[in-house]
């Protein structure tokens, strides 16, 4: 019997109602991100493999990520490292991979797919990171109302 | 795939207890195959692809390929879309509500 199991990647996918160009911004260009992302400030930087992506709190007082650039294939593939400097027991655990993936689907909207992987050295930040669903729930919301909550109805 | 036409796929998924159990299976860890899923189940594999088929049509699990396996992961997302639009919703007027009458008993006490 085959008992392959895969405990230490996250898989999120949702369709958005927005071209694969709109979702590309909205994972790589910081006022986007800013947006539906807690407020986190991003630093302006080059997309390209070996760049580094540098994110601070709203405030710019406390570095919550310092992640390197793997993959870069827009408007379809984009690869970082991962890891959670805004809390000290979550930096101090391995490094991890984020993965999004965008592909054109019916009815004019993207499907967007988020992998987290290689959380093999790093328990608490895959328990932390289950936050994902609330983040892409807000990157939706964002891109098809331009406002990143759910409206009140 | 979008909005309601959504909520629907979702909710008719979650309308059975095996797809449920396959979800909590899931839950508890994620990323397995169709045998690792069948080996707990008394059904037919035929059975328990036909219900992850509902699932992968509702969103709620997705497959990715590894090698030669497909692996199931639990997606979370839908589920945190119906819970924003049908649970914070009316969860948050049923505490206003009470809120409410504690204010109004309190003030007549």
């Amino acid at each position: 019997m085959t008992t392959m199991t895969e405990t230490t990647t996250q898989v999120y996918q949702l369709y958005i109602r927005a071209t694969p160009e709109q979702v590309w911004d909205a994972i790589t260009n910081p006022e986007t991100i800013a947006k539906y992302f807690h407020g986190a400030q991003l630093d302006p930087g080059p997309l390209e493999v070996g760049a580094s992506r540098r994110t601070w709190s709203p405030d710019r007082s406390r570095l919550w990520g310092d992640n390197t650039i793997l993959e870069c294939d827009p408007p379809r593939r984009f690869v970082h490292t991962w890891r959670s400097l805004y809390d000290d027991e979550l930096a101090a655990e391995d490094e991890s991979r984020v993965t999004w993936e965008i592909e054109p689907a019916r009815g004019g909207t993207s499907k967007l797919t988020l992998v987290h992987d290689r959380l093999e050295g790093a328990p608490r930040t895959a328990a932390s990171v289950r936050g994902w669903s609330f983040i892409l729930s807000n990157l939706k919301t964002l891109l098809e109302t331009g406002d990143p909550f759910p409206a009140e109805e | 795939m979008i909005g309601g036409m959504d909520d629907d796929l979702v909710f008719k998924a979650l309308a059975d207890p095996t797809r449920r159990m396959l979800l909590d299976r899931l839950f508890t860890r994620d990323g397995r195959t169709l045998t690792e899923l069948e080996a707990q189940l008394e059904m037919t594999r035929f059975g328990v692809m036909k219900h992850l088929k509902v699932l992968e049509g509702a969103g709620l699990v997705v497959s990715r390929k590894r090698g030669r396996e497909k692996l199931h992961f639990l997606n979370p997302v839908p589920i945190r879309q119906i819970h924003d639009r049908w649970i914070d919703k009316y969860r948050e007027r049923e505490v206003s509500a009470l809120l409410d009458l504690k204010t109004s008993l309190e003030d007549t006490a």
